[in-house]
């Protein structure tokens, strides 16, 4: 037979007018998602507490709504532009919120000396140490909710708020702390120290400062009357950049070539990829048989069996194989009863006539082990006749 | 386009002069010369578009031999083609080896051998044929797949075909061509001749030697020109295996060596493969054009996944031969459920014909109900008893309506039928 082939792959030319839909395509859609992106930014989560941050975790409500109601709300990026912000106005309100530790303590104290009011959300251990000595952390608080207690305004005016978050215990007893907020054994979650002219309010009630939770219980009241005491607000997340540790770079410490070598590396793997990855032609399709083993359904019959726990009925069948091959052996024709059978086991075996029929046909086997045992005599019985009546 | 192996070396050596001289500017300028490079190889590869292929390949093989397929390439371009060349073959051909290395100049001609030794019956396909051209630093390569399809048949082994002496001694023995001559059942009359010492006086034909005035006997043969309907079974039942065997693979082998005897006996042999329709029916060839037919028609057949349709098998046989036959069903008789359309049928073809339901019996199954070690043995030996059980209740109900039943384990039926069909030749039951 000879045959003579026709080309299969189309010719670059061929391929890219085919394909100038998808490419056009897929450029448009890259395109779109880079434009939205760059647009609206990644909403997803953000950074808490930012005044400018929509996302459940951040506090723009509570921002958004101190502007309106008069008061000057200022988001200073850096360190120094909060500095700067606290010196313009004396007389106003520092909201500090630093979990990671980006500032040191003399970055702390410097800048908290420049506020009238300084509001400190979930103060880390070093933190609470610096600007606030008076008090000690207690640990988590996981209450749904907490009750006021206490004169302080901002307390009063909320009554309740949501009580996760982390807890205080005033420890310098002489100091002039007002606990509110009490979750039992000297566990508070908003604690104002006085100083002189100025004070320090410690809150430990995140989650009544987020977006999230701002409109339950009495949680926009704590905030609006914490944060809105002064006609202004400086509203500072420290950030990375502020962080006063300096080293060296991962860049500064390597060989110049490192970044090239690496890139080098990731481009090999990847032409590497296409190298292995490239078929030599398409796969050809065949057309393959099921398997099925035809003792797929005694494999079947004999879990049902064993499942259902169907002694008697398996031994049956056991029993029927044996009496048939017994009656051959004895020489009986095909339709004798399984009474002859018997008769002429016992003959031949020279065994109780009674002990035959109760294991060829009366003895119900109670249990598995039964069932072996039965079995194995039924096994025994055909070779003890088959030796008796062909001894070789 | 596809590159190899040095191309990926070719653009991590750039490691090489970047570390040494300490440039990390010089990624950018070492890919652009890997590229460039690469580029001007691809340049310089022959065209595989511009290869003539051709194919000579056998039209068919028996199942478990091997057979040569060439495949001829001619280089019509200007260049040379260096690369590697894959013949796509369905990988049940067993086609070794699938990829060759090729250096084929401009203008001449090579053959790529590929021996098939396929290990599925049927017709098995080979659909393109793939070449990748590299350049001659070997870097990039230009691959076309270029369309050539090839088909081969793979006829059922026939591997019972051992037993055949031994069957058509014994047949030739009953033909009379030996010095037995036995008058009897199944025999008709053959000729006269001259009485010789030894011969049977009862053949001694008195008419015939009062009219010569000498001693004549008559001798006799066996009946000829009977005739041997085969219907096998290719419904869902058959697709099962055992002895990893489908159940058809076993019949085909039966039918062939059935056919290979009684043609030989001077018998006429047809046979039907059907399930609820034909799908494959040999009839009015005899001889050696018997068996070629047969495994040419048998060898794309499959199982298909349907219940056999039993009642239109008399009406089937009506059509092949109205004369009394001897009739062959290839089936499985595993479960009264399953073989209650054969059984109703049956009283139908024995009232005409005589009827042999032949059928493969799983030697796992016997094996089974002797094992008896633990628990989940003995409940497998039960089930093992129950199914051997129900074949025979089958088997009795089957000899009951007048039919005749030949089982065996797959490699065992074969032998087992022909013996039968020699039995009731000997019998004159044909």
């Amino acid at each position: 037979m000879t045959v003579v082939g026709t080309i299969l792959t189309p010719t670059i030319r061929a391929a890219s007018r085919k394909g100038v839909f998808w490419i056009i395509a897929v450029v448009f859609l890259v395109l779109i998602a880079v434009i939205a992106l760059v647009t609206t930014g990644a909403k997803t989560g953000g950074v808490p507490f930012s005044a400018t941050n929509p996302a459940p975790a951040g506090s723009k409500a509570i921002a958004e709504v101190l502007r309106t109601r008069g008061v000057d709300v200022s988001v200073p990026a850096t360190l120094a532009g909060a500095r700067s912000a606290l010196r313009g106005s004396p007389g106003s309100t520092l909201f500090l919120v630093d979990p990671d530790s980006h500032l040191d303590s003399a970055q702390l104290r410097s800048l908290a000396a420049l506020a009238e009011h300084v509001v400190l959300l979930a103060p880390t251990f070093s933190e609470a140490r610096t600007l606030a000595p008076e008090v000690g952390l207690a640990g988590v608080v996981g209450r749904a909710s907490l009750t006021a207690r206490c004169d302080l305004p901002a307390a009063r005016a909320a009554g309740r708020v949501t009580g996760a978050g982390s807890g205080f215990r005033i420890i310098d007893g002489s100091a002039d702390a007002t606990g509110c907020f009490g979750s039992g054994s000297n566990t508070f979650s908003v604690v104002d120290i006085s100083r002189a002219r100025r004070h320090i309010t410690v809150v430990g009630t995140t989650d009544a400062f987020a977006n999230e939770h701002i409109a339950e219980h009495g949680n926009a009241a704590l905030a609006l009357t914490l944060l809105g005491d002064n006609a202004r607000l400086v509203w500072y997340l420290p950030t990375i950049d502020d962080s006063s540790i300096s080293g060296p770079t991962i860049a500064e410490l390597t060989p110049a070539w490192v970044g090239s070598v690496s890139t080098l590396l990731i481009i090999v793997a990847i032409v590497a990829a296409f190298w292995r990855g490239r078929r030599l032609g398409p796969l050809v399709i065949e057309n393959l048989p099921v398997v099925v083993r035809a003792s797929e359904t005694m494999e079947g019959r004999a879990r049902l069996y064993q499942k259902g726990a169907a002694r008697l009925r398996a031994l049956d069948s056991l029993r029927i194989g044996a009496v048939s091959r017994l009656a051959t052996l004895c020489g009986l024709p095909r339709l004798s009863t399984v009474d002859d059978v018997i008769a002429a086991v016992a003959r031949v075996t020279a065994r109780d006539p009674s002990d035959i029929r109760s294991l060829l046909l009366s003895t119900e086997p109670r249990t598995d082990r039964d069932l072996v045992r039965l079995s194995d005599e039924l096994l025994e019985l055909e070779r003890l006749v088959a030796r008796d009546i062909h001894p070789s | 386009m596809a590159w190899s192996g040095r191309f990926v070396l070719l653009v991590a050596l750039g490691i090489v002069p970047i570390i040494l001289l300490d440039q990390p500017d010089l990624l950018g300028i070492w890919l652009l010369f890997a590229i460039l490079v690469a580029v001007l190889d691809l340049l310089l590869a022959g065209s595989p578009r511009q290869l003539r292929l051709e194919r000579e390949l056998p039209d068919r093989v028996r199942l478990g031999e091997t057979v040569a397929s060439a495949l001829l390439l001619t280089n019509l371009g200007r260049r040379t083609i260096r690369g590697i060349v894959r013949d796509g073959w369905q990988p049940s051909a067993g086609a070794s080896p699938t990829r060759a290395r090729l250096v084929l100049p401009a203008g001449e001609r090579r053959r790529i051998d590929t021996s098939l030794t396929p290990f599925r019956r049927g017709e098995r396909r080979a659909a393109q044929v793939t070449v990748r051209s590299f350049g001659p630093l070997g870097l990039l390569a230009r691959q076309a797949t270029i369309d050539l399809p090839g088909a081969i048949t793979v006829l059922p082994p026939f591997n019972s075909r051992k037993h055949l002496p031994s069957r058509l001694a014994r047949l030739r023995e009953l033909d009379g061509r030996t010095s037995v001559m036995i008058r009897g059942q199944g025999t008709e009359f053959d000729s006269l001749r001259e009485y010789v010492r030894g011969d049977d006086v009862r053949s001694i034909d008195w008419r015939a030697t009062a009219r010569r005035s000498d001693l004549v006997v008559r001798t006799w043969r066996p009946e000829r020109d009977r005739r041997v309907v085969i219907v096998i079974d290719s419904g869902r039942t058959s697709a099962a295996r055992i002895a990893n065997e489908p159940r058809i693979d076993t019949a085909f082998e039966s039918s062939l060596l059935l056919a290979a005897l009684a043609t030989r006996a001077g018998d006429r042999v047809d046979v039907v493969v059907f399930d609820r329709r034909v799908r494959g029916r040999i009839q009015g060839a005899s001889g050696p054009e018997l068996l070629s037919r047969m495994v040419t028609v048998m060898a794309p057949i499959d199982p298909e996944l349907l219940e056999m349709d039993w009642l239109s098998v008399p009406s089937l046989v009506r059509s092949v031969t109205s004369q009394h036959a001897l009739v062959v069903l290839m089936t499985s008789i595993d479960a009264a459920g399953g073989s209650r359309g054969l059984l109703g049928m049956l009283p139908q073809l024995t009232r005409k014909h005589t009827v042999v339901v032949s059928s493969v019996t799983d030697p796992s199954v016997l094996s089974a109900s002797l094992e008896r070690g633990d628990r989940d043995d003995v409940y497998r030996a039960a089930a093992a008893e129950r199914a051997i059980l129900d074949t025979t209740r089958v088997s009795a109900a089957i000899r009951q309506l007048g039919a005749d039943v030949v089982t065996g384990a797959p490699a065992d039926l074969p032998p087992a039928l022909a013996d039968r069909y020699i039995a009731l030749k000997a019998a004159g039951r044909l």
